[in-house]
């Protein structure tokens, strides 16, 4: 007898394309649903905080490389909000699925461990990238940014979001409660992302501090973004994206091999 | 018999406010330690991105003035997160009727959540401001404005959370409100400035802001110097308040978006 052609195992190629899609559709429409906190909320925060500048601070002042101060902030303020939500986009869903148990539909579907990996964090990834361009939306009518290379700074913000989104997805996977998560955001997010730079230039800072800022990702991430959008740079773009995509790679096996391995999401 | 509690229930107001203070100093890694190390980065950044740019207010160099603003946001955050998810957890979590049901009256439930929220609200302050002296000198012009600013704040922001939470359904509405509302009058309430340097009309708008009094008159008790009047700040602080405080008695009374 001739075996029935629908009971037969599904064959997926290499890659479950629509296995991977689903998960990372999955996480843009949960960030959808709460629009108004992913999207309204980093633009309001970050509005206030150049207003802050701009309004009551006389944010003209130079910053170094012939940019007025608002200049020089503007860019390290949206990727500030890229970065943090890049981590939230990405620890938030599994912390929340494994709170929930959800994630035992996530691990009994027909995905590997890459494609686990590639879903959460290609998701984190789009949607750090969406809050982004939102919040340099808003603030483009407030500051004039020249934007002489958009693609150099759109790669530069690529490398960050996956940088944070990845992050993410490891303290998600390492986070047994809430707590944990918030703990490594206020401990390690939150320091990384302020002391990087977005906010000060490099030449206020003494000797010392600007070696070990070289050793934050975040600084990277801004510098090359604010060279794309405004042409300064304080370090070579060239050299901090190398950083960046090492980064990226290590963290993407990390977080491949942990989910490979199980680590803390299977018994 | 049914148990005589005398006039004000005391063994019950006590319980429930123990419970409150436990709450957050259960988890004081993310209730006290994370506002002082926010706060710390937040001075961080200012006086390096500013430091420079700003004129120092007579003797006052920008750090200095900035602290008090800083200390201040770190209460009025706090305070309002402690009663704003209390009473939004109870409420997800069904256990609002342990709330509901004990011999507690509207004022000793109202005076009992409220004093949780003042307590973190001062114990984040005093962290912060311990957290400050260890980097930078703080000195202390006036402590009666210090003391009376910091409890008038906590107080406030712990009744506001109250308001935000009896009427809030689930975690995002009190999202909403901290992302639009808490933070945008914290922020724009002369925290990081002195508000007589900005143009006319916005000016006016701080005026209108009670955040602004607040942070004002605790400034001047660390520094001696004032934008606004003090005895208007003062006045306003107790108004609101006290019009908060009726509010939020009126709001448990009537059981609004508590009792079914």
């Amino acid at each position: 007898m001739e075996p029935n052609p629908s009971l037969a195992p599904r064959s997926f190629g290499r890659l479950n394309g629509r296995g991977v899609w689903t998960l990372i559709y999955r996480d843009l429409r949960r960030y959808w649903k709460y629009g108004v906190e992913s999207i309204g909320g980093p633009i309001v925060s970050s509005l206030l905080f150049l207003a802050v500048f701009v309004l009551a601070l006389g944010g003209q002042g130079e910053a170094g490389g012939g940019l007025t101060f608002v200049q020089f902030v503007a860019p390290g303020i949206v990727m500030f909000a890229l970065m943090h939500s890049g981590f939230f986009n990405g620890a938030a869903p599994l912390v929340h699925d494994k709170h929930e148990g959800m994630i035992q539909d996530v691990l009994s579907a027909p995905l590997n461990a890459f494609e686990v990996a590639a879903g959460y964090g290609l998701s984190a990834t789009l949607n750090a990238l969406v809050t982004g361009v939102a919040v340099l939306a808003a603030m483009t009518p407030f500051v004039d940014l020249p934007f002489g290379q958009p693609l150099v700074a759109l790669l530069f913000a690529v490398a960050g979001a996956a940088l944070f989104g990845l992050t993410g997805v490891l303290i998600g996977l390492w986070a047994d409660k809430w707590d944990h998560y918030s703990a490594a955001e206020s401990f390690l997010i939150l320091p990384l992302g302020v002391l990087s730079g977005a906010f000060f230039p490099l030449d206020s800072l003494p000797a010392l501090a600007r070696t070990l800022i070289l050793f934050n990702p975040a600084f990277h991430v801004i510098d090359g973004v604010r060279y794309g959008l405004t042409g300064y740079a304080a370090w070579s773009p060239a050299a901090s994206l190398a950083v960046l995509l090492i980064a990226d790679l290590a963290l993407a096996w990390l977080v491949w091999r942990l989910i490979a391995i199980g680590y803390k999401i299977k018994p | 018999m049914a148990r005589e509690l005398g006039a004000v229930n005391w063994r019950g107001l006590w319980t429930l406010y123990a419970k409150e203070v436990r709450r957050f100093l259960n988890v004081s890694t993310q209730t006290i330690l994370a506002p002082v190390v926010t706060s710390l980065l937040f001075l961080a950044i200012f006086t390096l991105a500013l430091g420079r740019t700003i004129p120092s207010l007579g003797s006052v160099s920008f750090a200095e003035f900035l602290a008090p603003g800083l200390i201040m946001m770190a209460i009025l955050q706090n305070s309002f997160a402690n009663t704003s998810s209390s009473l939004v957890i109870s409420k997800i979590q069904g256990n609002i009727v342990d709330l509901l049901m004990p011999p507690l009256s509207p004022s000793e439930l109202t005076l009992g959540l409220a004093s949780g929220g003042l307590s973190r609200g001062l114990i984040v302050g005093l962290s912060v401001g311990l957290g400050m002296w260890v980097f930078i000198p703080i000195g202390l012009y006036d402590p009666v404005f210090v003391v009376f600013h910091a409890v008038n704040a906590s107080l406030m922001l712990a009744l506001l959370g109250m308001v935000g939470g009896i009427w809030a359904e689930k975690f995002d509405h009190i999202a909403a409100v901290t992302n639009f509302v808490i933070t945008p009058m914290s922020f724009l309430s002369g925290t990081f400035y002195s508000i007589e340097r900005l143009p006319g009309n916005w000016q006016l708008i701080a005026l209108l802001n009670p955040f602004f009094y607040l942070i004002d008159g605790f400034r001047y008790g660390f520094i001696g110097h004032a934008d606004g009047s003090l005895w208007v700040g003062a006045l306003v602080v107790l108004t609101v308040n006290a019009g908060l405080w009726t509010l939020v008695h009126r709001m448990i009374s009537t059981g609004y978006h508590l009792k079914p």
